[in-house]
């Protein structure tokens, strides 16, 4: 085993460069003042207060949760029945359902998110056909729902492939036993197959909200200038205002947010899995 | 006793191949029914149907007088213990237990009520409050077994349940699950492949094979009166003999008669005999029914598994010319070389090509330094389709010569009319250093002598079970030697409480009752 331990220091190094360093830089930032060169820190806690103490920033912060979890709990109803139709098939169909969720994660998520706009904007492929049938335009894009469809349309195939994969590896004798124990079909799926789904469940919803709750480029895409989530926010400040600082603060304060509500999803499902029965 | 289930006529198919064809099958109340067969002979697929998993091609499920054979699992007043218990892992005791009364809505007192008792039938009151993934392979089986009687079912399915149990356990689970059978006084259907197991527990066994049923019959009947050949050879180890069945209580085999228990045969219907290894004696040669030589003794704890051989099988007898070493030399190109000579069957000709005549005369070339083989390049031989003696020239590319002599024969086999079989083999040539260097003696003197031995019935091979020889390997000297060759013959298998010496001169004794005659119908 001596051997193998020698391979990981290549990647401990990797890691220490490209994950431990950056996050370091983040957090010392976060607690700096603009202006500070290498030799003068000067601490402080004043980007924090800037963020707490100004409305708008926290109307953003509430948006941009609020829109993360509607496109979590969406990919969830979505996905959990496309999931389970796809646990039910067998052989080439259940592999063609699976390259069919599979496929579009090949192509660049830039590229598909720019396909939505040509489909949803005033003169697009939607509206020029509701056109026809004397309805419309219609403000489609630039709105609520353009934004949580793009971040639905990208994300779901992660809550797809979890939920899947948990579905398929569940042992088929389970519901005959619940079967055989006087359960019927509606039955046996809440009371087996949906708890012994539950961590699929949940890694879907981490996968989801994640992304979800950081991305920039689909609100920037499908929600036009005027709409700004977290995201824009952070990318605004380091690639427009250059306040690395307070885009670091701001990093900091989701990485936490996004840290205790993962904590609490993993309690929940700890205790969904003791109370399962009940 | 109430008829509870009866199947009628059920035929299953999976992809083209009959898995069940045509089962009729009564069981009744309160019957402990053992399924017992080996893998494959549908047992499994029956019980499934009972239990509403699979859905029969023909035939009929009646329980309690109505037809059940469309009704899903949930509304069958049937509960199984599965192979693997099927426990729900994210559920603990308790309520893997109270599921299906959960799933009645029963009153939450009396749920947990009926638990309790549950538990504490099977011995694992304490144990409520325990995740089943953490219990060991006993523990979760009497789980398995309280969640389905909890139910209050009318039968109790038991698909091989004991199967991932070690032995001292499951001999512990055999008599619990039998004293919990007496107890709530219902239909346990079992199945197994142990026919062990089968027999301790059982009321009623029903043997399966290639989805037929053999015979139906409690543990004692299909002990000591087994249909068939099938079911005396998978119920307990038996001696199987040919015999003919001259007039009622009276057999013939081994060219001798017995006195027997058995009537209703056909005068001189040809039977099998069977007598149980725990039904026979080794007496003083003198005194014995039948006369043999030990062959070979098994210690197995409480006996001795002692085999006599009554009358050996088929054999030939050919001569080994042994030779002592003297390979050709070529000094110039520094190369060793030998060859045998070898007896020929006069039918073989036709199909003798260099590599056949190489193979038999054990042709080799070698590098006298480094001892690696060099190719044989050349086979010079003129041969006619007669006997008589031929001369083979083997040479290799540096220009290496051996030769040896081809003796063509008549073919030389002894055909048995007793046991309707032919053997053959036929003389050989060897070097000493050649048999001392063997590893597996035997199965090389079998090579060398191309001895080989078939049914005359189907053609079939035989084995050749026995090569005897008189040489003392080690002290080989040149010479001729006798090796035969012997294919099984009548063998029986004792157990006794004394130890014998193999190669001892016994006779065997047994009883009429011990006799037990076997149509040859309906075996395979």
């Amino acid at each position: 085993m001596k051997q193998f331990r020698n391979m990981a220091y290549p990647y401990i190094v990797w890691s220490v460069i490209m994950i431990v360093l950056p996050m370091l830089m983040i957090l010392m930032y976060a607690f700096t003042q603009k202006g500070n060169d290498v030799l003068t820190f000067r601490f402080t806690i004043e980007n924090f207060l800037k963020f707490f103490s100004d409305p708008i920033f926290l109307d953003v912060l509430r948006r941009s949760l609020w829109v993360a979890l509607l496109t979590t709990v969406l990919c969830l109803l979505l996905g959990y029945p496309i999931a389970y139709i796809i646990s039910q098939t067998s052989g080439r169909k259940k592999i063609l359902l699976v390259m069919l969720i599979t496929i579009p994660m090949w192509i660049n998520m830039l590229v598909r998110t720019y396909a939505w706009v040509g489909i949803l904007q005033d003169k697009g492929l939607i509206n020029t056909l509701l056109g026809y049938i004397g309805i419309g335009p219609l403000p489609l894009i630039y709105t609520d729902f353009a934004v949580v469809l793009g971040m639905v349309y990208n994300f779901i195939p992660f809550m797809i492939l979890q939920i899947y994969t948990s579905l398929s590896k569940m042992d088929k004798s389970y519901l005959e036993a619940a079967s055989d124990l006087g359960a019927n079909k509606v039955e046996s799926f809440i009371k087996i197959t949906l708890p012994l789904s539950l961590p699929g469940v949940i890694s879907g919803i981490t996968l989801v909200f994640l992304p979800a709750v950081s991305s920039f480029f689909i609100p920037k895409m499908l929600g036009g200038g005027q709409y700004v989530l977290i995201g824009n926010v952070i990318e605004s400040q380091f690639l427009t205002s250059g306040n690395w600082n307070f885009g670091s603060a701001i990093s900091l304060i989701m990485a936490i947010i996004i840290m205790i509500s993962m904590y609490i999803t993993k309690k929940v499902d700890k205790t969904g899995q003791k109370e399962g029965g009940r | 006793m109430k008829k509870l289930i009866q199947f009628k006529n059920i035929v299953k198919e999976f992809d083209g191949q009959l898995v069940l064809r045509g089962i009729n099958l009564d069981i009744y109340e309160n019957e402990f029914v053992t399924l017992l067969g080996p893998s494959g002979c549908g047992k499994t697929t029956l019980l499934r149907i009972l239990g509403g998993f699979l859905t029969a091609d023909e035939g009929q499920v009646l329980f309690d007088n109505e037809d059940i054979t469309q009704l899903p699992p949930y509304k069958r007043e049937i509960n199984t213990v599965f192979q693997k218990y099927a426990l729900f892992p994210h559920m603990n005791v308790y309520d893997n237990v109270a599921f299906g009364l959960k799933i009645k809505k029963e009153p939450k007192d009396v749920i947990e009520q009926k638990v309790k008792r549950m538990l504490k039938l099977v011995g694992l009151e304490e144990y409520g409050k325990r995740q089943v993934t953490e219990m060991s392979g006993g523990q979760q089986q009497r789980v398995a077994i309280a969640r389905a009687l909890v139910n209050e079912p009318m039968v109790l399915l038991l698909d091989e349940p004991l199967g991932a149990l070690d032995l001292k356990l499951r001999k512990e689970m055999q008599h619990e699950l039998k004293k919990i059978q007496q107890e709530v006084g219902i239909t346990f259907i079992f199945v197994t492949h142990d026919q062990e197991e089968a027999l301790t527990m059982s009321d009623k066994i029903v043997v399966l094979k290639d989805g037929e049923i053999q015979q139906i019959g409690s543990p004692t009947d299909i002990y000591n009166e087994p249909a068939n050949e099938f079911v005396a050879r998978f119920i307990g180890e038996s001696n199987i003999i040919d015999g003919i069945m001259v007039q009622d209580k009276e057999v013939v085999f081994e060219d001798k008669h017995f006195a027997c228990l058995d009537v209703g045969f056909a005068p001189n219907e040809k039977v099998d005999v069977v007598i149980r290894p725990e039904d026979l004696d080794i007496v003083p040669r003198e005194q014995g029914k039948l006369k043999g030589v030990v062959k070979s003794v098994l210690f197995k704890g409480v006996h001795y598994e002692t085999i006599v051989e009554t009358r050996s099988g088929t054999s030939i007898t050919v001569t080994m010319h042994v030779s002592e070493a003297k390979p050709v030399v070529n000094t110039e190109a520094k190369e060793y070389m030998s060859a045998n000579d070898f007896y020929l069957d006069l039918e073989d000709i036709a199909e003798l090509n260099d590599a056949e005549i190489i193979a038999r005369a054990d042709a080799q070339a070698w590098d006298s330094e480094t001892e690696d083989w060099i190719s044989i390049h050349k086979v010079e031989y003129q041969i006619e389709p007669k006997t008589g003696t031929y001369p083979v020239t083997f040479s290799t590319k540096a220009g290496t010569m051996v030769s040896a002599n081809m003796f063509v024969r008549e073919a030389n086999r002894i055909a048995s009319k007793e046991y309707e079989e032919e053997i053959f083999a036929v003389n050989f040539f060897k070097k000493v250093d050649e048999i001392q260097e063997s590893m597996a003696l035997d199965t090389d003197l079998k090579t060398w002598a191309n001895a080989s031995a078939w049914s005359l019935e189907d053609d079939s091979a035989v084995e050749i079970t026995d090569v005897v020889y008189d040489f003392d390997v080690e002290n080989l000297t040149p010479g001729d030697y006798q090796v035969t060759f012997k294919t099984e013959g009548y063998e029986y298998m004792i157990d006794t409480t004394d130890k014998h010496e193999v190669g001892e001169e016994v006779g065997l004794m047994f009883m009429p009752e011990d006799i037990h005659i076997m149509s040859k119908k309906g075996s395979y």
